[in-house]
């Protein structure tokens, strides 16, 4: 069975935690921090990342409260946090190239690590595997998005 | 990112529809604004009340090969959790009634805007 899914051309990972209605996804590490970023979907639909602003280290923000901003030239918005937690890390990476983020959403384009307050309780809330992929679906279904374009370079 | 969590900001917007290359920045900011936490109102008054009367900001579209228009920017607005007020004044200027006003929009009178920009943080005047 594939660990993805494409869905008009965006990918959803199986492995990953969705909050979909936020275009959030999740990765529980093996030290029990948590890694956050956008998905595909809110990459294509932001267009060009332009730049990225994080909240600084130490932070504790309750989940549902930005976490980053992020804009492009159509469109600017926050990066929710998914669940509950202390920021302990924001990935230099999109600081310096905000594209990363259009390039690899899964992978180098991580927004922030967080070392979360609840995630038991808040992982719940989530969506993984082939629910994720179904959400992700119904929604993209609804709202008619575009299908994903990927720029050069593209990973997942 | 510095916290502004919770500080005013008031965005004054005096053009419309007429020129539109003035119509979508100040939304942008005030987006941006609500995006760090900001307590964000937007004030059209002037020109810029015209572009809440229903069926007009759909007709602005900087970007031909874009499908967002003033609608969506306003809708975007509202979305993000950006006050959108206008001036009452301004809308006689416009013959514009309550129900000429695009969903989302409340009616204040010039001396509620003074109020509000002794008591915000910061006024951008567009």
């Amino acid at each position: 069975m594939s660990d993805r899914e494409e869905i008009r051309g965006c990918v959803i990972l199986k492995n990953l935690y969705y909050l979909v209605d936020d275009h959030t996804w999740l990765t529980v590490n093996d030290d029990a921090t948590v890694t956050v970023g956008m998905t595909d979907v809110a990459q294509n639909m932001a267009g060009a990342i332009l730049h990225a602003k994080a909240k600084k280290v130490g932070t504790f923000r309750e989940k549902g409260k930005p976490l980053a901003t992020v804009e492009s030239s159509k469109w600017v918005g926050p990066l929710k946090s998914p669940v509950s937690g202390e920021i302990i890390e924001i990935n230099e990476e999109i600081i310096r190239d905000a594209q990363a983020i259009n390039r690899s959403p899964y992978k180098n384009g991580w927004i922030i690590k967080l070392k979360p307050s609840k995630l038991d309780e808040e992982l719940k809330d989530m969506l993984t595997g082939d629910a994720a992929v179904q959400a992700y679906r119904e929604r993209i279904e609804k709202e008619d998005l575009k299908a994903c374009r990927h720029v050069e370079g593209f990973e997942c | 990112m510095e916290d502004f969590e919770g500080k005013r900001i008031l965005v004054i917007q005096t053009h419309g529809v007429e020129s539109p290359t003035r119509t979508y920045s100040p939304l942008f900011y005030a987006m941006a604004a609500a995006a760090m936490e900001m307590d964000v109102m937007v004030w059209f008054t002037m020109n810029g009340t015209n572009q809440l009367k229903k069926g007009e900001a759909e007709k602005v579209q900087l970007d031909p090969a874009s499908d967002v228009t003033l609608k969506t920017m306003l809708e975007q607005t509202i979305e993000s959790g950006v006050k959108l007020r206008v001036c009452q004044q301004s809308m006689a200027l416009w013959k514009m009634s309550k129900e000429d006003l695009v969903d989302g929009v409340e009616i204040l009178g010039a001396t509620s805007i003074i109020d509000l920009a002794l008591n915000s943080a910061h006024v951008m005047y567009f």
